[in-house]
């Protein structure tokens, strides 16, 4: 047999028997590659499977400036430790920073996020959604043309996805809100949702990366097993980033979960305790 | 009762292995990561709500016999549910060791990352807000 044959046949044993060791590993490993569900008439089941329990494990995504692909597809939290020190806006050159919202970020970044809207029990807008570590469900109705997302935390709330082919509207018709007016079609099967309409509530990510009403997202979620949401979103934002940038990561299905109630502003003592750079209370 | 503050003893690899259960508000900004604590009171209080649940314990210092009231964040209650908790998990008059994060700001205050029940010995995770990347 020739070199080269010997070698590719070498790495493809190598390649399948690293695929059985990972399939021998246990049920976990063995429910990861489980097939996509699919609705009746072929489009991806990105809910439970009738019959089963499940909800989406939304991951702590802190720093979406860690999550932005590079050349080799993966993010700088794939090549190394997302557990990186906060570096504020120098250590991040993938991020398109305008001049202000660097010196916003970097503010943010000295304080620890200690002004984060959500820890005034305000909900996360765009893709911070997806990065908010509370569970999630998405409801599909096809037979009314609109996809929902339930969101336990981080302030118990739903997002409604128009699949019916609208626009969105114009001006001031559209009324700037925390999640924004979602649109939704399918691109083979990827569910792909165009977001406009944020206000400026809310921050893209923990470590306080901002954003201005200009923002216009654009969502690919897609299921490519059943264990698995791989989330993209791209966030393009000319009044607070030079060009838009993309961010993505996957999101476990917990099989066993349900959703239940979370009423962040009950008892919130970060809230009552918070003080201004002054070291004055903020709530009087 | 015994009051022990550890130092960098503890070590901060541990922390970092916790998994986040809940992330309402920055943990840095109330907490410091790099100054641990164990320490073990009375149980005088429980608020179990959200979007963290609290405790109280009354602490007497060893050395002065004084007795302070501290509080301690914990995660929501659907966290700890999640974690094997009840709303009945904790007592008033329970005698518990906790361990976790001192507040930054010097107050009798810390964020709870686990709880040890001193009749059972049973080792509660708290479902910390310490995120992997405090």
């Amino acid at each position: 047999m020739m070199l080269w044959v010997r070698v590719a046949v070498a790495v493809m044993i190598a390649i399948a028997a690293a695929y059985y060791s990972a399939q021998a590993q246990g049920p976990e490993a063995a429910r990861s590659v489980e097939a996509t569900p699919r609705l009746a008439d072929g489009t991806p089941n990105l809910g439970r499977v009738p019959g089963e329990k499940g909800v989406w494990d939304v991951p702590y995504i802190q720093n979406m400036g860690m999550r932005i692909p590079g050349p080799d597809g993966k993010t700088a939290a794939e090549r190394a430790n997302p557990g990186a020190a906060r570096g504020g806006a120098k250590a991040e050159p993938d991020v398109p920073f305008l001049p202000w919202s660097r010196a916003i970020y970097d503010y943010n970044s000295r304080n620890n996020s200690k002004y984060d809207p959500e820890g005034y029990c305000l909900p996360p807008g765009g893709p911070r959604m997806m990065a908010t570590p509370y569970p999630m469900e998405i409801i599909q109705q096809p037979e009314h043309k609109r996809v929902f997302m339930v969101f336990e935390g981080a302030t118990h709330i739903w997002r409604e996805i128009y699949m019916d082919g609208r626009a969105h509207p114009q001006g001031d018709e559209l009324n700037p809100t925390y999640l924004g007016h979602s649109v939704g079609r399918w691109d083979g099967d990827a569910l792909v949702v165009d977001v406009v309409g944020f206000n400026e509530n809310t921050w893209l990510d923990y470590f306080g990366h901002p954003h201005t009403d200009l923002l216009h997202v654009v969502e690919r979620f897609t299921r490519p097993n059943k264990a698995t949401l791989h989330y993209e979103a791209s966030i393009d934002d000319p009044g607070a980033y030079s060009r838009p940038w993309t961010v993505s990561w996957n999101i476990p299905w917990s099989a066993e979960s349900e959703l239940t109630e979370y009423i962040c502003q009950e008892n919130n003592k970060y809230l009552q305790k918070l003080t201004d750079d002054f070291g004055e209370p903020l709530l009087r | 009762m015994r009051t022990k503050l550890l130092g960098a003893a503890l070590g901060v690899g541990l922390w970092l292995a916790a998994v986040p259960v809940v992330a309402h508000h920055s943990f840095a900004a109330e907490f410091d990561a790099d100054k641990p604590f164990k320490l073990t009171g009375v149980v005088t209080k429980i608020e179990w709500q959200n979007p963290h649940t609290f405790f109280y314990l009354d602490i007497t210092d060893e050395r002065t016999k004084k007795v302070t009231n501290w509080a301690f964040e914990m995660g929501s209650p659907n966290g700890l549910m999640r974690n094997g908790w009840t709303r009945n998990t904790l007592k008033v008059g329970d005698v518990v060791t906790v361990e976790g994060s001192l507040a930054r700001d010097g107050m009798p205050y810390g964020n709870a990352r686990t709880v040890i029940l001193t009749s059972t010995g049973k080792r509660l995770f708290a479902a910390s807000s310490q995120g992997a990347n405090p």
